[in-house]
């Protein structure tokens, strides 16, 4: 557990120092969101299916990103190498990378929210409340996916470009679930509406939790 | 004699068609220091890789603790102290910052005294609250040091130790290694030539074509040193 503790407090230590990538994630999610709303014709601004849609692009351009630094930091100076020496056990490391990469999802997400209710002409209201868990699971799935692939791309070169293109395809299932599920939950379903939906992304969520935790130490090494 | 720490046998590792080591037997007990010499490419920092766990041999065995280096637990890492080219340092953190954390990462019992404690050693106590980006490479190698033997490992693996550092710097790691030998560790050190520590014996070996020549007395080896480095080789 201070493996744990010590990895995610040093990453929140250098994220509140350069603040790069919470800073790049919210940067991202304004641009596509901004984007969106000018590409589309004002009558379909007040549609919750495009806001939600918009909200879900803008989480996976940014959760892409953060994943991507979230093991960024690791490769200066070979101080991944220094990780995988010590007694930490990779699994550890995972779980550590993983729920700081949420942490800097979550970030985004909550000024990504805000800017998707200004945009489109939504009303702050239990709506949004209701959007939290469904966010929260996609964030979970996303971060896990993303960390795994970006312990593989990152030992590439042009890594970063070869991200999106192995996370995207893979991420559809969730993605199309929670695009689903946040668009019946900005209509003012209930929870329970949307059953099938939080099912497929819990699912999503365990199994890639789960393939994360045991293949990292077979994915994360030297360059 | 004691059990060995480090045990090799036939220890082979290619990359692709270059055989960089071959039949490499070596044996080193605890409170034992050795250093590897040879010329560039030569194979040096290969073994330390190989004998850290990082690089799995291509053929052969290596041996860390009695355990195989493809696939060491935990309990025997912890054992392992690692100093290489690169720092495996986070240079946005200051130099104290870098010590607790690998003194939390080995489970130490009060990582700030930990830090703090090496700092003095290693002559670092006053720019302890700078971050390692603003550090000379000398003063980032005597980190490194630092950060290697924080835990007090059983084995040492040290590519290189002296470079880049300076004539007081130099001292301060020979020191480190004079005292981790002093303790009972078994060090293994890597160098062009072959650097005085003082009041330690180290066995020395050259690796020349992927095979590691026997022990040889260090005047005989600094003195061929010393003539490869004439002659340009």
């Amino acid at each position: 557990m201070s493996g744990f503790a010590a990895v995610l407090r040093k990453d929140l230590r250098l994220e509140r120092r350069s603040g790069e990538s919470t800073l790049a994630l919210l940067a991202l999610s304004m641009l596509v969101l901004v984007v969106l709303v000018f590409a589309l014709d004002s009558a379909r601004l007040r549609s919750v299916d495009v806001a939600a849609g918009a909200l879900w692009v803008a989480m996976v351009f940014a959760g892409m990103l953060g994943a991507n630094r979230a093991l960024l930091a690791e490769r200066d100076n070979g101080a991944i190498r220094g990780l995988l020496l010590s007694p930490l056990d990779p699994g550890t490391l995972f779980a550590a990378k993983l729920v700081a990469a949420l942490i800097f999802m979550a970030v985004a997400e909550v000024g990504a929210v805000i800017l998707m209710v200004l945009f489109f002409n939504l009303e702050f209201d239990q709506s949004i409340a209701r959007l939290a868990p469904v966010l929260a699971l996609g964030a979970i799935g996303f971060s896990a996916l993303a960390t795994l692939l970006s312990a593989i791309t990152g030992r590439t070169r042009g890594g970063d470009m070869l991200l999106p293109i192995l996370a995207v395809p893979i991420f559809v299932p969730a993605l199309i679930a929670g695009v689903k599920a946040s668009a019946a939950a900005l209509a003012g379903a209930p929870l329970s509406s949307m059953g099938d939906w939080l099912r497929i992304m819990i699912a999503f969520d365990v199994l890639f939790v789960t393939a994360g935790y045991l293949l990292f130490e077979h994915v994360v090494g030297e360059d | 004699m004691s059990a060995p720490v480090v045990e090799t046998h036939s220890l082979a590792k290619t990359y692709g068609l270059a055989l960089v080591l071959r039949d490499l037997d070596l044996r080193l007990p605890s409170g034992a220091g050795a250093f590897v010499t040879g010329g560039n490419g030569a194979g040096k920092s290969t073994l330390l890789r190989i004998l850290a766990g990082l690089e799995a041999p291509s053929g052969g065995r290596a041996l860390v603790f009695g355990q195989d280096t493809r696939k060491l637990a935990a309990r025997y890492r912890r054992r392992i102290g690692v100093m290489a080219h690169q720092s495996f340092l986070y240079p946005n953190l200051t130099a104290r910052e870098n010590l607790e954390f690998f003194a939390e990462l080995y489970s130490l019992a009060e990582p700030r005294a930990s830090a703090d404690r090496w700092l003095s050693r290693i002559g670092l106590a006053e720019v302890a609250d700078s971050r390692v980006r603003t550090f000379s490479r000398g003063m980032e190698q005597r980190l490194s040091a630092a950060r290697a033997m924080i835990a007090e490992p059983a084995l040492l693996l040290l590519d290189e130790p002296f470079a880049s550092l300076d004539h007081d710097g130099a001292e301060i790691v020979a020191a480190l290694i004079r005292g981790a030998i002093e303790r009972g560790a078994a060090v293994i050190a890597t160098a062009h030539g072959v650097p005085e520590i003082e009041g330690v014996e180290f066995a020395v070996y050259e690796i020349s074509r992927g095979r590691l020549a026997e022990p040889a007395p260090k005047e005989e080896v600094r003195r061929g040193s010393r003539i490869r480095s004439l002659l340009g080789r």
